[in-house]
């Protein structure tokens, strides 16, 4: 066959428009412009000025401005890393690397609990929104107004707390008093109740574009004045204004959220302009950039020393490591798949160090402990496994067989790099706190094979490691003789660590002959089949998203929203009376954490599990950024660049 | 032309509304439904149930169909993503442009590079140049889009400065066209794939149109190599990458998700990644809907084309 063409001019030509195209590209390249360096400024030590980058987590943009955030917009990112840099909450918490309350930060002085805790007394400080107005104990009531028409949208509410459990309000001069309908624990309602309060200015008492601020009743009336009713219905039940005042809270409540939905017009609005925090918007789009500036009315102590701060929106841990390297941002976190060294541990175990990724020249590593606990529950409903699942949960030794097979030591060691915290019960052990027992944090189920085995093997269990363990006298096991050890695990998927977790725990289960059958599903599959449920159709067994709680804005982890019978996050429907009572000693009496703690981190309502630590990388020539608090609320006004 | 025109216009319809009722009722069987994805882990049964009422997820599946059907047609509305704080149309208007930028230039691009590189192997078969070229279209081919993205960045972007770690962050195509350090590096990285599947194509498309009857004929008619090629062979062998390009046009609206997501771009890939993942069912419908759209539209002008390139193609 003869060679076709060979030797032409034309064909000569083609390699040469092939590495023609390849040659624009690059010449392209050598015309375009460059960007900014972040961080840089000019001489001096503790500068005045410059522009400061924050990398937001992946697909954790801010997206909602209104302080009254519906359980759609109720994240890390639109509270305490946009929402609080802007409009306050009435009591700050989170000091240094403890999620403590701050009084410096706080609107308000410490709250006083008088007439045997019935009675709240609040002295606000004399802040200044940025419009000239007062922060007043009456824009306290403003928000709590809105709260008892829209309670049921606000995420944090918990029926028969705020604002149910309030008998009446004054607001006088700079004094706040709540009348409650109960004597209340004051830790508890400082830290889970109070904490949700966002004053709002009256500039927001309006329903209608143009109209005069606070020609709404909402922001005005009494607490007492605006009353409501439940109205119950075959899909569950709503809340109905009843008075003037409280149809003006639903309609102001309906044109702010409105106005959150238009996130392109956040800057110019003349509602959100108004701030009592340290910042103000200056830009933001749809993407999650956001920019903000120095709110030069700001009557806080501690004023912004940079000229911006800038939230920058990244799609991967990939992409937010790459800004990192090209030292495109200031502060961001190291992805556990990023970090190259093991951390280390003093005496203290709370207390993280390690080297740096060799890439992250010019950060120092700062890790930071979640003010959370992690766990998966299992489904004390259950009617899987032949109807039987439930039945084997819900015996206490089957749990505790469980658990002493689970070694968050060796997972947190291995998987997370030892950047990670184990949770032994309720309360987080780390950072150091005042609140976790001696109890708890000594892991009352340390990792212990033989006594798993023998737990199984007294209560009746033909244990078969490797194989599947039965139930051989149903007196025993609590369940018909016959009865496998089958288990079903669904976890959230996408997250490398979660996968070796799962895979390391199955291993460890199966030398019990406890079969798990593993399998994954998206994060929001997971929660939304890990739900309260009875009945045939509740088939569940164990549900991982792999995140467990956040104790953020109830700080106090007093657990009423996770393990009361019937508390809503309670999602394996777990009941025990006297786990409901301690934690009712905790809320409404004098006692402190210990007792519920001790028994819970006993009991086991749930599996625990090792929680992962976030690691922050921090510009060096950054200062007063760390350390960042376990609540990831974020002070910008407190940093600065140095030379 | 027309009726055939007409015919497709109208099997298209069909297919659209296929794809948005299988998605639709697939949408629905998702755990905890739409109303848990809004809302997330700490919504309350009644919280769940005004979400759902709020939105006519507490109607007959039917009914919600064609209320979502109805409100396409009348105002274009495809709903509002709870996710996104955003209505679907706004974040596909928004993301579309993005799409748009990456995955044109580069399909222009590898069009540039793999053409002429195809017809190169052929002219030089069986030669050095051709087996290299295969080589390196294999290599090109079987190269992850997520480790070509990663190398090119931490080589060329981090430690040489020569581009940018990131795609342009602007919305506007001029504003991303006037960032070349920002999109060399994404769109080189997605037209290499394109360039190694393109450039075979082509190869055995010209392969096979050069022992035509009609190219013989050429030759015994003296005309010389290069224009037997170009005037004659090109046209006819131009047919596949024609398919190929029709069906680059759903990925054009569909996005990259892997160089979207290693290059800090959130194009039209990630926001359906996005919806798929985080449950997100208006925006699922909304991207499905448009893609589904954009296949339809992509294979008829890949036929229509089809019958200008090549006039004996006829459409009754």
């Amino acid at each position: 066959m003869q060679s076709v063409g060979s030797g032409t001019r034309g064909i000569r030509g083609l390699g040469v428009l092939a590495a023609l195209a390849i040659l624009v590209l690059a010449l392209a390249a050598c015309g375009g412009s460059s960007s900014n360096t972040p961080g840089t400024t000019s001489a001096g030590n503790a500068q005045k000025g410059g522009t400061a980058y924050w990398a937001e987590a992946p697909q954790a943009t801010p997206n909602y401005i209104f302080p009254f955030a519906a359980f759609a917009y109720f994240s890390v990112a639109n509270l305490t890393q946009f929402q609080e840099l802007m409009y306050r909450p009435l009591y700050w918490f989170g000091q240094g690397a403890q999620p403590t309350l701050n009084p410096s930060l706080s609107l308000a002085d410490n709250p006083t609990y008088s007439s045997g805790g019935t009675v709240v007394t609040v002295k606000f400080k004399p802040y200044k929104w940025s419009n000239g107005e007062t922060v007043t104990p009456q824009d306290a009531v403003f928000w709590l107004n809105m709260m008892k028409v829209e309670k049921t949208i606000w995420a944090g509410y918990v029926p028969g707390t705020i604002p149910d459990d309030i008998k009446s309000i004054s607001a006088s001069g700079n004094t706040l008093k709540i009348t409650l309908t109960g004597k209340a624990n004051s830790n508890w309602y400082t830290y889970n109740e109070l904490s949700q309060i966002t004053p709002m200015p009256m500039a927001w008492d309006i329903s209608a574009k143009g109209q005069k601020a606070g020609s709404q009743a909402c922001g005005t009336a009494s607490f007492t004045s605006v009353t409501t009713k439940t109205v119950k219905t075959s899909k569950g039940s709503t809340i109905a204004p009843l008075s003037a005042a409280a149809k003006s809270c639903a309609a102001v409540y309906k044109y702010l959220d409105g106005q959150s939905k238009k996130i392109s017009s956040y800057v110019s609005s003349p509602l959100w302009s108004v701030v009592d925090g340290p910042w103000k918007l200056q830009h933001m789009d749809t993407s999650g950039n956001v920019t903000f500036v120095p709110n030069k009315k700001y009557s806080g102590t501690v004023k912004p020393h940079l000229a911006k701060f800038v939230e920058l929106p990244y799609t991967s841990d990939t992409a937010e490591f790459n800004a990192l390297a090209a030292h495109k941002v200031d502060v961001g976190y190291l992805p556990t798949q990023d970090i190259t060294s093991p951390a280390k541990t003093g005496s203290n175990p709370c207390d993280l160090s390690g080297a740096n990724n060799p890439r992250l020249s010019g950060y120092t590593l700062a890790p930071v402990f979640p003010w959370g606990i992690n766990y998966f529950p299992l489904n004390f409903k259950s009617t899987a496994n032949g109807g039987q699942a439930g039945k084997i949960f819900s015996q206490l030794y089957f749990r505790q067989a469980f658990q002493l097979l689970v070694n968050q030591p060796l997972y947190i060691k291995q998987i997370d790099k030892g950047y990670g915290v184990p949770t032994y019960g309720p309360v987080p052990v780390c950072p150091t706190n005042n609140f976790a027992t001696s109890t708890e944090s000594n892991n009352p189920y340390s990792y212990d094979k033989a006594k798993a085995l023998s737990l199984l093997k007294s209560h009746g269990w033909n244990v078969k490691p490797g194989g599947t363990t039965t139930c051989t006298d149903a007196a025993k096991c609590g369940v018909p003789a016959g009865t496998p050890l089958n288990i079903s695990l669904q976890y959230a998927s996408g997250t490398a660590s979660i996968d070796q977790l799962m895979q390391a725990e199955k291993s460890s289960w199966a030398q019990a002959g406890i079969n798990v059958k593993l399998s994954t599903a998206t994060f929001d599959t997971v929660i939304g089949t890990a739900v309260p449920c009875s009945g045939s159709s509740c088939t569940w067994q164990m549900e991982n998203w792999g995140g467990g709680w956040i104790y953020a804005p109830d700080y106090y982890p007093s657990g009423e929203d996770l393990f009361q019978t019937g508390a809503s996050s309670n999602a394996g429907t777990y009941s025990d009376k006297k786990a409901d009572t301690l934690i009712k000693q905790t809320t409404q009496g004098n006692a402190s954490l210990a007792n519920y703690e001790n028994y819970l981190a006993e009991q086991l309502p749930v599996v625990w599990q090792p929680n992962p630590v976030t690691v922050f990388e921090v510009n060096n020539k950054l200062g007063g950024a760390t350390p960042i608090n376990p609540l990831q609320t974020i002070n910008p006004e407190d940093w600065y660049f140095t030379k | 032309m027309t009726g055939y025109l007409i015919r497709r216009i109208a099997q298209a319809i069909v297919v659209v509304l296929g794809v948005i009722l299988l998605t639709f009722l697939l949408g629905h069987i998702i755990p905890g439904g739409a109303a848990r994805a809004a809302l997330g882990q700490r919504a309350t049964p009644s919280a769940l149930a005004q979400f759902n009422h709020e939105h006519h997820y507490d109607e007959p599946i039917w009914n919600q169909f064609w209320l979502y059907t109805w409100g396409i047609i009348r105002h274009f509305d495809l709903g509002f993503s709870y996710r996104n704080n955003q209505s679907v149309v706004s974040l596909i208007r928004e993301r579309i442009p993005k799409t748009l930028v990456l995955v044109g230039l580069s399909t222009v691009f590898a069009l540039l590079v793999a053409v002429p590189l195809g017809i190169l192997q052929v002219v030089r078969r069986n030669k050095p140049v051709d087996y290299l070229l295969t080589g390196a279209s294999f290599v090109g081919y079987s190269m992850p889009a997520f480790l070509l993205g990663q190398l090119l960045i931490l080589y060329f972007a981090i430690d040489l400065h020569w581009f940018e770690f990131e795609a342009p962050q602007s919305s506007s195509v001029a504003g991303i066209l006037a960032d070349p350090r920002g999109w060399i590096l994404p769109v080189f990285s997605l037209s290499a794939i394109t360039i190694a599947g393109f450039s075979r194509y082509m190869r055995s498309s010209m392969m096979e149109t050069l022992t035509e009857d009609y190219i013989r004929t050429a030759r015994a008619k003296g005309a010389s190599p290069s224009r037997v090629l170009f005037r004659h062979a090109l046209r006819n062998a131009l047919i596949p990458i024609i398919t190929l390009l029709g069906l680059t046009l759903p990925a054009i609206v569909g996005g990259a998700i892997i160089t979207e997501t290693v290059f800090n771009y959130p194009g039209m890939g990630l926001l359906t990644t996005n919806a798929a993942t985080q449950n997100d069912v208006p925006l699922l419908l909304g991207t499905t809907f448009i893609a589904a759209i954009a296949t339809v539209v992509g294979n008829l002008i890949a036929d229509i084309l089809y019958a200008v390139v090549d006039p004996r193609v006829r459409y009754a």
